[in-house]
């Protein structure tokens, strides 16, 4: 006899998934596997959103957030659409998903903040106040001729801050992950990563799974958009901090600059994005995925991060110094609020989604075999 | 024999464009010497009708041959005085709508069956109905939701009823139970199931009497005419009724034999019924140590759905297991429940139970089969439940393991008991030892069905009603609800089919209906269905009867009984009017007014059969008048065209065609015989359960002969064609007619 699987449902964490988004969890799956044969990402070898559908109702959390096939799920609501019973399989993945991150967060009280509304301000207040204090008591040199951010957040100390920042969100997202790959392993569900990593990268860079998703075209093209305008940016952001900390670069850029022109070009592409990704989940008013306070953290901040950019931007241009620095302060916090809360907010799946695809060797189904997991009960 | 014959040719519906009808007239004229011949344009018209009515009402004809459409339609139009002999020939749907138009030999086609409804109207005699004195009281056997329905609707629609219940009071299972299903909106909740209203409303009823206590300790006679002892404690009642409905409704599968599930292994396994009991007469509790379950696990589909018990679903285990889960979350609302299940069935509106118990945070449902149940912590049970979803077996404790078992009828397999006895008498009776341990092995296998009788009928085929593979008292599953292969007795509820009570009542209503159908027929001395109103019924020649008892035997409705002899005793309003009788008689003893092994080997032999150098060969068809004559019709309705050479009659059933017609048609130098009947088989479609299946066990008697007398085998064919099979049958015509061009000429053609 193969291993037996002692089950013991935990009510709590099904209370816990529902009030995460998934609200018809209970109603009314019958187990008939029309939302697994209906994605087209489920691996044959181990096709979901069934199987975690069960996982959530039995209440069985470490089967359910130990599981990296919540990863695999890209959210376009292909299941939702068909499910029989609306019992949203596609919403009970987002759901556990959200608690996934919640659960293996390290330090765990980050993940609880990050989730929950009512920790909203702390989260806003972390920065404001640091940036405020930067703008009042921060030792700045010689004041610009024009207009400059500078003049108000002087950039070695915004540099400090931020390379910081990074430097700790990189160790939380290494300790969060770590929690996350040993509940993999107690489940049996991990395999080796490195083999896999590369084409995780190809999957995650030409956004291949995100376009196999029949439901959502647009939210496929937002998502594109946003995911290469915010990489762009992110990789003109290190480089133009590398280069003005060691010296090679003085910032504003000139507009000219290749690099502030492809800066300006990202910037444009992740608004794009954004805009589409937000005009979508406001079309689709919840047919497909319910919208929750942790999907509008995230998408908001993301927003919210490259429209203060370029309105910053167009108001240093235009010199209009009343609210010019207001702008860029909103910035600095949202940019902040971005980073810091990575590990623990929504953003996190661009880690683990990545990773639990270089685990996963399946790359969805063959074209011939869709159809056939309604046969796999048994 | 009639003599003054009227022969009325319909020209309308393109008949006159294919056949030419004025050359049929005189061909009438000519050779079948009619008192009145004539031709008509829209026959089914007043003028027309009236031309038919005027010729009977003088005394001019005193049988009408109408030789236009197919006798299935336009019957109000061609309806005359029953004692007036009418015969129809299809020249429409068989001859004009699927020949070539104009043709010599659609011509001669036309000819021949004008020939054979003349020989046929000449034949027939006029119909005397068999009225006797009856009964329309209805016995209704059993005193559960569907007896119960069943009475008052009886009472209601005016008929008197006799209500016999075994226990001591009314209710059966439906009265034992604490709630019922939620038959009603919200469809969520388990409603209150009071039998108090409906069993005062019977018990009060002036036209129903109801025994208690009571059992059938006798049935003999025939619809309208049932004589039934009930037997009380120590007293007897007699009473003649019309009609029986059998409503014992079920008990639930023999749970001993789920030692597998635990069952009988612990006293913490119980079975969803003693759930139920446990429910209605207190709190649930652990058998074991008297203490309410914390959890409970339910076994869906226990020995159901499984051929080592009951192949079958009984359509409520589902739904009975969701009250039970309200019960438990009424009596401990922190209680885990787990439903183990193949499917949750639970149709109709029913399955916002599923929804609704689903949706509660402690009820877990998964899809599994459960691989053992055994000891697991402390006193708790572990249930192991292999092929969830969940991936691996899973291993689950609960304090209650609760086996949600089927529903098996309460009925009496007749047959079975019939054989037992046979054997029994047998097996000390028998002259060689080999016949005696024959029999007494055949006891051995049937003595399960010692002392199950229901009603007890005198029927010489069994003192119950037939049984399907299943158990199941039911006759024809595809058309006729209710119908049992007892005439005048239905079966209502779960005796019938799994069901639950809200279907029961449904059921009960139809089959009272049916019953009071049956009692009307037999007062009018007409046949029920499928024959409803034939007033025709077999007529048998005692004096040549050799006591062979094939036809007492084969009859599926066990019409006949024997007297000591062994001669066969009709009892005329069980008769269907099948015919299977006279097919099976070697003596040819039986026939009906209408319908005889003389009147349709007359017909046969009123087809002209071509020389052989003519190179034109004859069919004969003779078609199962239920199913393949109607597809013939069909076929001919959408002018799909066959081929000219054969001469289709249509039969009651195939198991009314006697052996001597073959013979006849063959020395007549008919080149084959196709016979069309009906599918056969455990899922048959035989309006008389197995006459296509005996015609087959007949002709291959006949085939021996065939190849005595040095003719081919093939010349004798049995196909079976569904009402729906038009579009097929032209081939399958086309295909034997071809066959039979290919093996040649009858050589006994011209004898």
């Amino acid at each position: 006899m193969p291993s037996v699987l002692q089950v013991e449902p935990n009510p709590s964490f099904t209370r816990n998934v529902i009030a995460a988004g998934a609200g018809d969890l209970k109603k009314c799956c019958l187990e008939c596997g029309v939302c697994t044969a209906a994605c087209d990402l489920a691996p044959e070898e181990a096709p979901f959103p069934r199987q975690q559908m069960i996982y959530a109702q039995w209440g069985l959390e470490e089967k359910a957030l130990g599981d990296p096939a919540i990863w695999l799920c890209h959210g376009c609501g292909d299941c939702t659409a068909q499910c029989p019973k609306g019992a949203r399989p596609g919403d009970v993945m987002a759901a556990l998903r959200r608690e996934a991150i919640k659960a293996y967060a390290f330090p765990r009280f980050m993940g609880e903040l990050v989730a929950k509304p009512q920790g909203l301000l702390a989260l806003l207040a972390l920065p404001a106040l640091i940036f405020a204090a930067i703008a009042l008591w921060a030792p700045r040199g010689n004041p610009a001729p024009q207009l400059e951010f500078a003049n108000m957040f002087p950039i070695p100390t915004l540099e400090a801050l931020f390379f910081t920042v990074s430097g700790l969100v990189v160790v939380m997202f290494i300790l969060s992950l770590r929690r996350m790959l040993a509940a993999w392993s107690r489940g049996g569900k991990r395999s080796g990563i490195l083999p896999g990593l590369l084409p995780a990268f190809r999957a995650v860079v030409t956004h291949e799974r995100f376009a196999q998703c029949r439901q959502g075209r647009r939210r496929y093209l937002g998502h594109f958009l946003t995911f290469w305008g915010f990489t762009g940016l992110a990789l003109m952001g290190t480089t133009v901090g590398v280069g003005t900390m060691l010296g090679v670069m003085r910032t504003p850029l000139p507009l000219g600059s290749p690099f502030k022109l492809s800066a300006n070009v990202c910037a444009v592409v992740i608004l794009a994005g954004a805009v589409i990704l937000l005009a979508d989940r406001f079309r689709d008013a919840g047919k497909l995925q319910h919208s929750t306070y942790f999907d509008w953290f995230f998408v908001l901040t993301l927003a919210g991060v490259a429209f203060t950019g370029v309105l910053s931007e167009l108001l240093r241009l235009g010199q209009i110094a009343q609210v010019m620095y207001g702008v860029y302060f909103v910035h600095l916090v949202l940019i902040f609020a971005l980073f810091l809360y990575a590990p623990y907010s929504k953003f996190a799946h661009l880690l683990y989604r990545t990773v639990a695809m270089a685990c996963s060797n399946g790359s969805g189904k063959s074209a011939t075999s869709q159809g056939s997991t309604f046969a796999e009960r048994g | 024999m009639v003599s003054q014959l009227g022969v009325y040719i319909c020209s309308g519906c393109g008949i006159g464009d294919a056949v030419d009808t004025a050359k049929l007239a005189a061909f009438a004229e000519r050779e079948l010497k009619p008192a009145s011949c004539h031709v008509h344009p829209f026959l089914c018209g007043r003028e027309g009708v009236g031309l038919i009515k005027g010729d009977l009402a003088s005394g001019a004809v005193e049988a009408a041959v109408i030789a236009a459409c197919t006798a299935r339609v336009k019957t109000r139009e061609f309806d005359f005085d029953h004692k007036a002999v009418s015969e129809r020939v299809n020249l429409r749907e068989q001859v004009a709508w699927c020949q070539k138009p104009g043709d010599e030999e659609t011509q001669a086609m036309a000819e021949d069956y004008l020939r054979m409804g003349c020989v046929k109207a000449r034949k027939t005699e006029p119909m005397e109905p068999l009225v006797e004195e009856i009964s329309r009281k209805v016995l209704v056997v059993g005193g559960g939701i569907s007896g119960l329905t069943a009475a008052l609707a009886g009472a209601e629609a005016g008929y008197e009823v006799v209500l016999v219940e075994k226990q001591a009071r009314l209710g059966g299972f439906m009265g034992t139970v604490k709630k019922s299903l939620p038959h009603r909106p919200p469809y969520t909740e388990p409603v209150a199931a009071s039998l108090a209203d409906i069993i005062l409303a019977v018990s009060k009823h002036p036209r129903i009497e109801v025994f208690t206590s009571a059992l059938i300790g006798k049935l003999e006679g025939q619809p309208g005419m049932f004589d039934v002892s009930i037997v009380m404690d120590g007293r007897e009642a007699t009473t003649r009724v019309g009609a029986v409905i059998l409503a014992t409704g079920w008990k639930p599968y023999n749970a001993s034999r789920l030692t597998r599930l635990g069952y009988g292994v612990s006293p913490d396994v119980i079975t969803g019924v003693e759930l139920e009991r446990m429910a209605a007469a207190g709190p649930i509790v652990r058998p074991s140590n008297g203490q309410g379950p914390k959890s409970v696990l339910f076994v869906q589909c226990a020995g159901s759905r499984d051929k080592e018990h009951l192949a079958y679903c009984s359509s409520v285990c589902c739904l009975a297991t969701l009250k039970h889960v309200s019960y438990i979350r009424e009596q401990n609302p922190d209680t885990k429940v787990y439903v183990v299940y193949k499917d949750m069935r639970t149709p109709g509106l029913y399955e916002q139970f599923t929804d609704a118990a689903q949706a509660h945070p402690l009820n877990f449902f998964t899809f599994g089969e459960v691989a053992g149940v055994e000891k697991g912590n402390g006193d708790r049970l572990a249930v192991t439940v292999r092929g969830s979803v969940l991936g691996e077996p899973i291993r689950v404790e609960a304090d209650l393991v609760v086996l949600a078992t089927g529903m098996v009828p309460n009925a009496a397999d007749g047959e079975a008991i019939r054989a037992l006895k046979d054997a029994e008498v047998k097996s000390v009776n028998a002259e060689s030892e080999n016949q005696r341990a024959e029999a007494a092995r055949t006891v051995e296998t049937l003595k399960e069905h010692r002392g199950t009788q229901i009603l007890n009928l005198t029927y010489r085929q069994g003192p119950d009603l037939p049984v399907l593979s299943q158990g199941f008292p039911d006759s024809h599953f595809v058309c006729f609800p209710y119908e049992t292969r007892r005439t005048g007795i239905y079966a209502a509820g779960a005796v019938r089919a799994p069901m639950d009570s809200a279907q029961a009542e449904q059921d009960a209503w139809g089959a009272m209906m049916k019953a009071i159908q049956s009692v009307e027929m037999a007062a009018h001395g007409q046949a029920v269905h499928p024959r409803a109103g034939d007033l025709s019924y077999p007529i048998f020649q005692l004096q040549r009867c050799t006591q062979c008892k094939r036809c007492t035997e084969e009859c599926p409705f066990g019409s006949l009984d024997e007297d000591e002899k062994g001669t066969p005793k009709l009892n005329v309003n069980r008769c269907r009017r099948c015919g299977i009788c006279m097919g099976a008689c070697p003596e040819r003893i039986v026939s009906f007014k209408n319908y005889s092994v003389d009147l349709v080997a007359s017909m046969i032999k009123a087809i002209e059969v071509p020389e052989e150098d003519e190179e034109k060969p004859r069919v004969l068809v003779l078609a199962c008048e239920n199913d393949a004559y109607p597809a013939l019709d069909a076929a001919g309705q959408r002018r799909l065209q066959y081929d000219a050479s054969v001469r289709i009659i249509p039969v009651r059933c195939l198991g009314s065609v006697n052996i001597v017609w073959i013979a006849d048609a063959l020395s007549r130098g008919i080149d084959g015989i196709l016979l069309l009947g009906c599918k056969m088989g455990e899922d048959y479609q035989c309006h008389f359960v197995k006459g296509s299946e005996l015609a087959k066990k007949r002709l291959e008697n006949v085939s021996e002969t065939l190849q005595r007398l040095q003719l081919e085998p093939e010349r004798l064919q049995l196909a079976e064609v569904s009402i729906n099979e038009w579009g097929s049958a032209p081939a399958l015509l086309n295909s034997f007619v071809e066959k039979m061009r290919e093996i040649g000429p009858n050589p006994y053609k011209g004898f």
